[in-house]
């Protein structure tokens, strides 16, 4: 009898055990499972679009948000009209659950109307292959504004964002390259508000150009030589000022003299303006002189004993 | 005798007028809190962590927003020190990189230029918890969880208030994290010298240098381009500074009108003899080139003034 029971004892174990590890092995299948669909889900649907440069900022929405208020509180209060909430709206309607392939100028109509203002005269500073140097110029000299000085390039500088047909409907993960199409939500943003800032040009404008670029200082293929120099308003811009910095120490490519300067020189007099070209502008090479103090180019009078 | 009701009427209703008119009434002299401040807060600290130095890593903004907040909100806006900011610099404390600080005083436009969005220095505003709190304004009120837009507290008012705490301990902070070579800018025209006693550097910052960490102190005093020459290296404040951080043991180095400084101040006045480029002389004759079209327009106008001078002599 004792032998009878242990064996059923044994059989009830066995079962019981079995059904623990049956019951083990179906919790560890389930984890695995839910943590696969949620780190898709993570990665966005599998159905969206894969491209090949960065994907949407992070937090755009904060970001975009922050900056707007922080330009029309902290730095600009006479834009104190502007409607953040809305302005943010507008950006995320003009590429959200959109193929990222297939902006165009209409999308962003909203936003441009919103976000636009006056820009005073004689203030608006052009720029090609000088990002860096013209935009630590605009910091510490508050007399001129690129268009990253502006309200929309300000909220839109060094952040990307693209949108696609599925589920969030923004992609963090990549966004389109130009080289995989030109309609792409960066792209067409820039385009447009480039041409916005041309358009909203008066009195003397500036344009800040690299004399030390081997393929020359002014390209018809840049944005400022294919979109900004033909919406300038000839009926509101009285001259065009050209600054042809070459770096301290770099190569002199090209001058006021040059080859691609000519080109341009005459096609903006094609437009009835004045124009002015200097060499090496000089409160902007102050500013280089700046990171090259010993260089030679950057001696100082009061250095040399000689009297002039 | 009949207008003896209306005259104390008249008082009640002007007393009664004074202390709803926004003008009088205001609680304290300062400006009060900046509008939207909340959403500047987070999206600057956004802004930070995904563009400017990413390599501060994850953050948790909205975190960081609420302890900020609650340093000072519900409490008199005159009781606020320097450690109720303990866990908000302790959510957006990040490492500044060896031989990066940048102390300064009286020149913090400057600074921000120089420090380049902190990528050749790191200042306090290139830190994630000044970068923050930059330019703002914002103070609480006791009983009640709203911040007061109408009016904060000025330090002569009471010191212990929301923003001068909040530096306070921004400032600690900074010098405690600061590592390497240590450098101060000064400004040399500054009233009353270039390093102020009371001051943040000289209160808040040098006592929390950490001398294990710092291998050398480099002072820069730069004078504004058409200032006056108040203070010098070995001169005045600059001396007692000087002699005040070589009695701690630390290794002193100090510069009158550092070169790369006062180019960016030529910025503004680039026709000052200070700013006179040698490379600049007449001799490298690179100067404007007008087009034909603008040439020939002066000509046109200098003639068209001169036969209008002429023809109003004439008149006369």
């Amino acid at each position: 009898m004792p032998l009878q029971q242990g064996s059923a004892r044994t059989r009830q174990r066995t079962v019981l055990l079995v059904g623990i590890v049956v019951l083990l092995a179906a919790l560890v299948l389930a984890v695995v499972l839910a943590s696969l669909l949620t780190h898709g889900k993570h990665e966005g649907s599998p159905q969206m679009l894969k491209w090949k440069d960065r994907g949407t900022t992070k937090n755009l929405q904060e970001v975009v948000l922050g900056r707007c208020y922080n330009y029309i509180t902290a730095q600009h209060p006479e834009l104190g009209d502007k409607d953040c909430l809305k302005i943010w709206e507008s950006l995320k309607d003009a590429f959200i659950y959109k193929n990222p392939c297939n902006i165009t100028s209409e999308d962003y109509q909203p936003l441009m109307e919103l976000a636009s203002h006056p820009i005073p005269c004689n203030k608006s500073l052009f720029w090609s292959k000088t990002g860096d140097l013209v935009h630590r110029y605009t910091k510490s000299n508050q007399n001129f504004l690129t268009l990253e000085d502006t309200l929309l390039g300000y909220m839109a500088d060094r952040v990307s964002w693209c949108g696609d047909p599925s589920a969030p409907g923004i992609n963090y993960e990549s966004c389109p390259k130009r080289s995989e199409c030109e309609s792409n939500p960066g792209s067409v943003f820039w385009k447009m508000a480039s041409k916005m800032f041309a358009e909203a040009a008066c009195g003397v404008v500036q344009v800040m150009l690299n004399g030390s670029v081997e393929a020359g200082a002014f390209k018809s293929s840049s944005i400022f030589g294919s979109i900004e120099v033909f919406n300038l308003n000839p009926d509101k811009v009285s001259e065009v000022h050209i600054w042809l910095m070459q770096d301290i120490g770099g190569p002199q490519s090209e001058s006021c003299s040059g080859h691609s300067i000519k080109r341009l020189i005459n096609i903006l007099e094609e437009r009835n303006f004045k124009i002015v070209c200097e060499d090496n502008y000089r409160p902007v090479q102050l500013l280089q002189c700046v990171h090259n103090p010993d260089h030679t180019d950057c001696r100082l009078c009061t250095n040399s004993t000689a009297i002039l | 005798i009949m207008m003896s009701p209306f005259l104390p009427l008249l008082l009640v209703s002007v007393l009664f007028m004074s202390s709803f008119s926004g003008v009088q009434g205001k609680k304290w002299k300062g400006e009060g809190t900046t509008q939207n401040l909340e959403n500047i807060v987070i999206g600057r600290c956004y802004d930070y962590i995904r563009t400017v130095n990413p390599a501060v890593g994850e953050k948790n903004c909205s975190q960081i927003w609420e302890a900020f907040k609650n340093a000072f909100i519900n409490k008199d806006p005159c009781s606020i020190l320097p450690k109720d900011y303990a866990l908000f610099i302790n959510l957006s404390l990040h490492t500044i990189p060896p031989n990066k600080s940048l102390f300064w005083e009286n020149n913090q436009l400057l600074v921000n230029s120089f420090s380049a969005r902190g990528r050749r220095y790191m200042s306090l505003g290139d830190t994630l918890f000044g970068f923050v709190g930059d330019f703002l304004n914002w103070c609480g009120q006791a009983d009640s969880p709203g911040l007061d837009y109408e009016s904060c507290p000025t330090t002569m008012e009471c010191e212990n208030n929301a923003v001068e705490s909040f530096w306070r301990m921004a400032s600690i902070t900074y010098a405690q994290q600061s590592s390497g070579v240590i450098h101060v800018l000064l400004n040399g025209s500054a009233d009353g010298g270039a390093f102020p006693q009371p001051g943040f550097f000289a209160d808040y910052e040098i006592p929390n240098f950490q001398k294990g960490n710092i291998s050398k102190i480099v002072i820069w005093v730069v004078d504004d381009i058409e200032g006056p020459d108040i203070d010098s290296c070995g001169a005045h404040s600059v001396k007692t500074l000087e002699t005040r951080l070589k009695t701690l043991g630390y290794d002193v180095t100090c510069t009158d009108n550092y070169k790369p400084v006062m180019f960016l101040l030529c910025l503004d006045n680039p026709d000052d003899s200070k700013c006179a480029l040698s490379s600049s002389a007449p001799a490298a004759q690179r100067g404007p080139i007008s087009s034909v079209r603008g040439g020939s327009w002066n000509k046109l106008m200098f003639v068209s003034f001169a036969g209008f001078l002429f023809r109003f002599a004439l008149v006369y």
